[in-house]
């Protein structure tokens, strides 16, 4: 048993790592920049040009609370062309220009030296302060034109790889160059960058881009994400993430909090839901199960069969919605609200606990049923077959042949044996408590993770939805290690020693 | 057991024809399950706001079938009119001769008359030639009623249908065309029977590594531009990549055979296929489906086309386990030890000798898989994530009348619908099982 445990949590790994790679992948691929998620919310006041310097200095802050500022992965597969530092150009549309550069060219030492060229002219075009006796002469709004246009133009150009569009461009500021005096100060720059890119596009290095290159990255944001950014397995010296394995899950986009915060107070709810579930579909479903294979082919066993079936394929959405429109439709029978799970006016500080189940009951009951409904059916089935299958056994033939009665007989001999299948559906409590019930919680509206999920994905708050796909994960894996020892329990033949 | 006929010859096929017409809900299930494919097929003629023929000025149209968008229509004083099919109020055009549609409206396209939930029995308005708000005449009912902006509950329940058997029957394809190979290479061959030499092995392993950065890596860029323009250009670059690799990887394969020839590296290296694709499939169980579904639905763009890849690419698992399961007892007949030892390629006696035999029973994980796709999508689409919002689906009707409670025919018919099929899917399933199951012979 102690063996094959260890067997089996050894094989947790792989499989949590290949959880966690499909999450990260998903999360990585996920549209939009996180930062301006960050960031954007952050109201600044004073003027336009402080608002936005917070607003980069914001940024910079976050990328690096993020780990943002680091390379994705341990590995990174690319042309011979493409040197090993490009992550450090945090923006993604420059970055992918940058790398359509070193597709078409493929000399690197010449588009670093372009893109720095871009770096300097745009630092050196936003500090231009044109002499006002330029205004008298070309009129102000053409001077201050002139120089929106060109900051326009440098913008465009950091994130242009076609030829046609950059030439455009380029033209376009030697163009103001030549024309207009108050660029004089810039004019050595501009002409400076259009030579950087005829050297650019003369000196091609195509060898380079199509041989493959492996890049190795020790400290990533995956590695930062598993095990923070201190020593991997102490977790000493990390400072703004201890790791998944120690239980740090981001932030969330959304309330800009750790995102385990959310989830504890979440699923308490969802946890309430899933046990008591569970715990009433036993109830229900174990009795007549066994009674309608103990009875085969009795009408109890055909007509709980025949409803059975029906209530399976009947969709969880439809029944919960069926069920609110009977008993909570304010035009015809209004016996349970609708939605929450207490009164609008909340609950009072000094109810005791008696009050607070008075006042909670009739929210609970309809989502209780929804509940139970949703696993109901499939419980009893798989009892009735799997009770079927022990019943036609030799052994339960000797227990009759003994004269036990026919209660001693399903209760005693086959109702322990029967329940092995059943204990499969008890391991998926835990993952059900973490990723909740998606769709009844939105349906009735209570505060779980479900609805969190949903909540998150409406609102695209990615670190949520990805933590939450990773923590069930997790859960569905300990519930069968669970119901591995459950089997042992319930049934001593079953040795995993000899496995 | 079956008694055999002596002067047919017994075959398995047949008999479990005859075990399956034997189990009349499942025979019945096919019958109702063909009657709701037509629905499907034909759902344009079906549901449609254009007419299906007219005859106007003196010209006979299909606009019903009509790939165009604009007729042009030449007066009798020499002007020109122009209908434009999309947005044509047909019922306000006079015509010489029309064919409606059985249910003349589209799904999703809103009648503002009828908007606001209008019940099946209830009060319903028109607009009739000269511009007069009537009582709405019988042929024009919206005969199920409407949803909130009036659109036509029927015409959506049968475009529906379209939408749901799509998805059931593409993603469960694709699920198959996985769980079948994956199942079979595991059950066949086994943890030790597939043998190479360790220089093939090891040349394999780089050429797939030389392939993805040739095929993929290097053209990621003209795979960029190939989406932006349009799917037949991605389809043929991704057709041009998917050539690439697998010349690269063949070409490998090759030198490989070469390489294996000397020393040291021409050691026997096993590849126990059997374990990796069990591993695969319990990873694949220890993951939370639904979930992974949704967050993906969330990340990527609505289309239903993700979500039938999605749920093709999660649910292959049971078809690979059973056919996996197959596969090995298939494995020690005679009939394949007599194939081999006639020296038919490995994968020859898998494809062409095994498989047909060994696909039985991924037949019934089939029927059940589609019923679970369908029952996957209407939430997903009830939910209003992945599905795009302009397309009508059951489940997104059902959503519609979760609004209004007293609109219950948003949420008894569509849902009736839902779970029909998938009932009739399950149906067939039992069905298939108890026919395929040889211990149930009777």
């Amino acid at each position: 048993m102690g063996r094959y445990l260890l067997k089996r949590i050894l094989f947790f790994i792989p499989t949590l790592i290949i959880i966690s790679l499909l999450a990260f992948i998903i999360s990585i691929n996920a549209p939009g920049d996180p930062l301006d998620r960050m960031v954007s919310a952050q109201e600044s006041g004073g003027e336009f040009s402080t608002q936005t310097a917070n607003t980069a200095k914001e940024k910079e802050r976050w990328r690096k609370k993020l780990g943002l500022d680091l390379p994705v992965f341990y590995v990174s597969l690319s042309n011979a062309a493409t040197p090993d530092t490009l992550y450090k150009v945090y923006d993604d549309n420059e970055r992918t220009a940058l790398k359509r550069l070193i597709s078409q060219y493929g000399n690197w030492e010449n588009i670093a030296a372009w893109n720095n060229q871009l770096h300097t002219l745009s630092t050196a075009i936003n500090m231009m302060i044109p002499d006002t006796s330029n205004f008298a002469v070309y009129g102000k709004n053409v001077v201050l034109d002139t120089i929106i246009e060109a900051k326009q133009n440098i913008g465009v150009l950091m994130y242009s790889y076609e030829d046609a569009q950059i030439q455009l461009r380029l033209n376009t500021l030697a163009h103001y160059a030549a024309t207009y005096p108050y660029f004089a100060p810039v004019k050595e720059q501009i002409l400076k960058t259009k030579t950087l890119y005829e050297q650019l596009t003369s000196e091609k290095q195509l060898a380079k881009t199509w041989l493959p290159a492996i890049h190795f990255y020790g400290h990533n944001q995956y590695h930062r994400w598993i095990f923070g950014d201190g020593n991997w397995l102490t977790g000493k010296g990390s400072v703004d993430c201890k790791g998944l394995v120690r239980g740090d899950f981001g932030y969330s986009y959304e309330t800009k909090l750790p995102v385990g915060n959310v989830i504890g107070d979440r699923i308490k709810w969802s946890l309430f839901f899933a046990l008591t579930s569970v715990i009433l579909a036993y109830l229900i479903s174990l009795p007549i199960g066994i009674k309608a294979a103990a009875n085969k082919n009795s009408p109890f066993d055909k007509t709980s069969s025949v409803i059975l079936f029906v209530l399976y394929a009947m969709p969880t959405f439809w029944v919960a919605t069926i069920l609110l429109m009977s008993f909570a439709n304010v035009e015809a029978l209004h016996i349970f609200p609708a939605s929450g799970i207490q009164p609008v006016t909340g609950i009072p500080d000094d109810a005791n606990w008696l009050t607070t189940i008075k006042l909670r009951l009739p929210y609970l009951i309809l989502p209780t049923i929804a509940f139970t409904y949703s696993q109901l059916a499939f419980l009893s089935r798989i009892t009735r077959v799997s009770t079927l299958e022990i019943i036609a056994q030799d052994y339960i033939r000797t227990a009759r042949a003994k004269g036990l009665s026919e209660y001693t007989v399903i209760y005693k001999h086959a109702f322990r044996n029967a329940l092995l299948p059943i204990i499969t559906v008890f391991s998926n409590i835990f993952p059900m408590a973490i990723s909740g019930s998606v769709i009844l919680e939105t349906i009735f509206t209570i505060p779980g993770m479900g609805e969190q999920v949903f909540h998150a994905i409406t609102t695209k708050d990615y670190p949520v939805i990805i933590d939450v796909f990773t923590l069930t994960g997790i859960l569905t894996l300990l519930g069968y290690l669970v119901a591995d020892i459950l089997y042992a329990v319930a049934d001593p033949r079953i040795s995993y020693a000899s496995k | 057991m079956s008694k055999k006929n002596s002067d047919n010859k017994f075959s398995f096929r047949k008999y479990a024809m005859k075990q399956f017409k034997h189990n009349k809900p499942a025979y019945v299930s096919v019958y109702i399950l063909l009657f709701f494919s037509v629905i499907a097929i034909f759902a344009p003629i079906l549901a449609n706001e254009k007419p299906l023929y007219i005859h106007y000025k003196g010209e006979h149209f299909f606009p019903a079938f009509s790939f165009k968008n604009n007729y042009y229509i030449n007066n009798a004083d020499g002007s020109s009119e122009k209908i434009q099919l999309d947005i044509a109020d047909w019922k306000q055009m006079q015509f010489d001769k029309v064919v409606w549609a059985p249910i003349p409206y589209t799904p999703g396209k809103s009648d503002r008359l009828n908007s606001g939930y209008k019940s099946p029995g209830g009060e319903q308005f028109f607009k009739d030639k000269s511009g007069a708000v009537v009582p709405i005449p019988g042929r024009f009912r919206h005969i199920l009623g409407t949803g909130s902006r009036g659109d036509d509950l029927m015409a959506g329940l049968i475009h529906g249908a379209r939408i749901s058997l799509t998805i059931g029957f593409i993603s469960m394809a694709i699920a198959t065309l996985i769980g079948l190979f994956l199942g079979s290479m595991a059950g066949y061959f086994g943890d030790n029977k597939l043998t190479t030499s360790r220089g093939r092995f090891w040349m394999v392993v780089l050429g797939i590594f030389v392939a993805w950065f040739y095929g993929f890596q290097a053209r990621q860029f003209v795979l960029q531009e190939a989406i932006k323009t349009s799917g037949f250009t991605l389809l043929l670059q991704l057709l041009f990549s998917i050539i690439i690799v697998v010349a690269i990887i063949f070409l490998f394969s090759q030198l490989g055979r070469l390489v294996g020839k000397l020393p040291w590296f021409n050691n026997k290296v096993n590849i126990p296929v059997d374990g990796l694709v069990s591993r695969t499939i319990e990873i694949f169980h220890s993951m939370p489906t639904f979930i992974l579904i949704l967050t993906i639905a969330a990340i990527a763009r609505p289309s239903l086309t993700n979500i039938m890849i999605i749920i093709g690419l999660t649910s292959w698992t049971g078809i690979a386990r059973l056919t996996r399961a197959e596969f090995l007892r298939i494995r020690n007949l005679e009939y394949i030890q007599a194939a081999r030892s006639l020296g038919y390629n490995e994968y020859t006696i898998m494809f062409k000798h095994a498989l047909p035999n060994g696909m039985a029973p991924a037949l019934v994980s089939i029927a059940f898989g589609i019923a679970s796709a369908i029952l996957v999508e209407s939430s997903l689409s009830f939910l209003g994530i992945g599905v795009p919002s302009d397309v009508v689906t059951w489940g997104s009707l059902v959503n519609d009348g979760r609004e209004k409670f007293s609109a219950w025919w948003l949420v008894i018919y569509p849902g009736l619908a839902i779970f029909i099929t998938v009932t009739v899917y399950n149906l067939i399933g039992e069905g298939l099982r108890d026919a395929l199951d040889p211990k149930q012979k009777r």
